[in-house]
């Protein structure tokens, strides 16, 4: 899956503008679609929706060049397409994103790191950011409500907005440097530093499709390289 | 990398996600994304800075679709910048460190508008290209408009980043303190 994405963020800015890109984001919506992750390509519309308004009225807004009367509104052809080109590039690359993201499992991720002998620490520092984050939310949360309990007042002037950032994100910073504490005190004891390869109890499996897939989406980004180079 | 440094980036990077939580619920329109990045840098340096940084924004890129992994280099700028501000004892105090801010928000300013400009055609966090599309309604060129709205967004962003770590390391205790290397030189002591 990192291998896919990687290839198609790629391909989306290697492919020539506007037909490349939305073609490639037709593909990616219908892969998306055939491999059950229809809502990972709905999730990716909603993060890029108001970036396609954006991206339609900034660049569609432009003066000069040929004009095209949508409404009231006197736009750009050529800032429509270079809009619509930029617009498919963000979706596919979002879409392809957050299915993996949906389809990423942390720990198979560990057991492929060990299994291949790849660096430990890289694969630790991915996991357990991504188990922090959640807790650091919730933590961040339970902060604001209990400030908000003690009378503390965020509304009003934007001066006192930023005033209250102070006794909101102390409380979070201190107490996460309290915690590096104990995690690196857990880390040592697990033999974190150990020089000997890590091993791991269950082997994920490395199917022919994931293999071909590896190997062809680097061949695929290289072939229209060349393929952009020549023309 | 020691096993201290292995506990501090992921919290540190968990930090930088956690306050936009913050910072939406205040309705500040700011990101103050870079706490982590900037504590890291002045507690520990800068590769481990480096590394939360872009670690941070790889996660952040997971959450939210790949699209704004190249501001990656953005945070990779701040946290050099911001070890260089504790190697010069940058956070002596709390103004000293956003002065420092204000120089990393115009760096940092300038590096975000060329990606803006040429990765995204100049549209990329919604407030930001809001600020950029009144501008051009005003007469400024695209290109003019998306620096602008950068230089503006992120010199007022990391003034605030600072000056919050600054706040920060001086409410650490002795203890803590030591047990990084460069937490005494970023407090000038």
């Amino acid at each position: 899956m990192f291998a896919v994405t990687g290839g198609i963020a790629v391909l989306a800015f290697l492919l020539p503008a506007p037909r490349g890109p939305v073609v490639l984001y037709a593909a990616v919506l219908a892969l998306s679609l055939v491999v059950g992750e229809g809502r990972s390509a709905l999730r990716a519309i909603r993060v890029c929706l108001p970036l396609w308004i954006l991206l339609a009225l900034l660049l569609g807004l432009s003066p000069g060049g040929e004009r095209q009367w949508i409404g009231p509104l006197s736009l750009s052809r050529g800032g429509l397409a270079a809009a619509l080109a930029q617009g498919a590039r963000l979706g596919a690359v979002a879409t392809v994103s957050l299915a993996l993201f949906a389809g990423f499992d942390p720990s198979r991720f560990l057991d492929a790191v060990a299994e291949r002998g790849w660096s430990f620490h890289a694969g630790y520092l991915l996991v357990a950011t991504l188990q922090a984050v959640p807790r650091f939310r919730h933590r961040a949360a339970m902060i604001l409500e209990a400030q908000r309990a003690r009378g503390l007042r965020f509304r009003g002037s934007p001066l006192r907005r930023a005033r209250a950032l102070v006794p909101l994100t102390l409380p979070l910073v201190l107490g996460m440097l309290s915690e590096v504490d104990d995690r690196a005190m857990a880390l040592e004891t697990r033999g974190v530093d150990a020089r000997v390869p890590r091993t791991s109890l269950r082997s994920p499996p490395d199917s022919l499709p994931d293999r071909i897939i590896r190997w062809a989406m680097p061949v695929l980004v290289l072939a229209a390289l060349v393929w952009r180079l020549a023309g | 990398m020691s096993p201290r440094l292995l506990a501090l980036v992921p919290s540190a990077v968990a930090i930088n996600l956690a306050i936009g939580f913050i910072v939406n619920q205040v309705g500040l329109p700011l990101y103050l994304d870079s706490v982590g990045t900037v504590l890291t840098s002045a507690l520990a340096g800068p590769l481990p800075g480096l590394i939360t940084g872009l670690v941070s924004q790889s996660v952040r890129s997971l959450y939210e679709g790949f699209i704004w992994l190249p501001f990656g280099a953005v945070q990779a700028l701040i946290a050099l910048l911001a070890a260089l501000a504790a190697r010069r004892g940058g956070f002596r105090t709390v103004p000293l460190a956003a002065g420092w801010g204000m120089g990393v928000g115009l760096a940092a300013g300038a590096l975000s508008a060329l990606i803006s400009f040429f990765v995204f055609k100049g549209v990329t966090a919604t407030g930001v290209t809001a600020v950029t599309l009144a501008l051009t309604r005003l007469g400024l060129s695209t290109a003019q408009a998306v620096t602008a709205a950068s230089l503006g967004t992120d010199v007022l962003d990391k003034t605030i980043v600072f000056s919050l770590v600054g706040i920060t390391l001086r409410a650490l205790p002795q203890r803590v303190l030591g047990r990084y290397e460069w937490a005494r030189r970023a407090l000038g002591r």
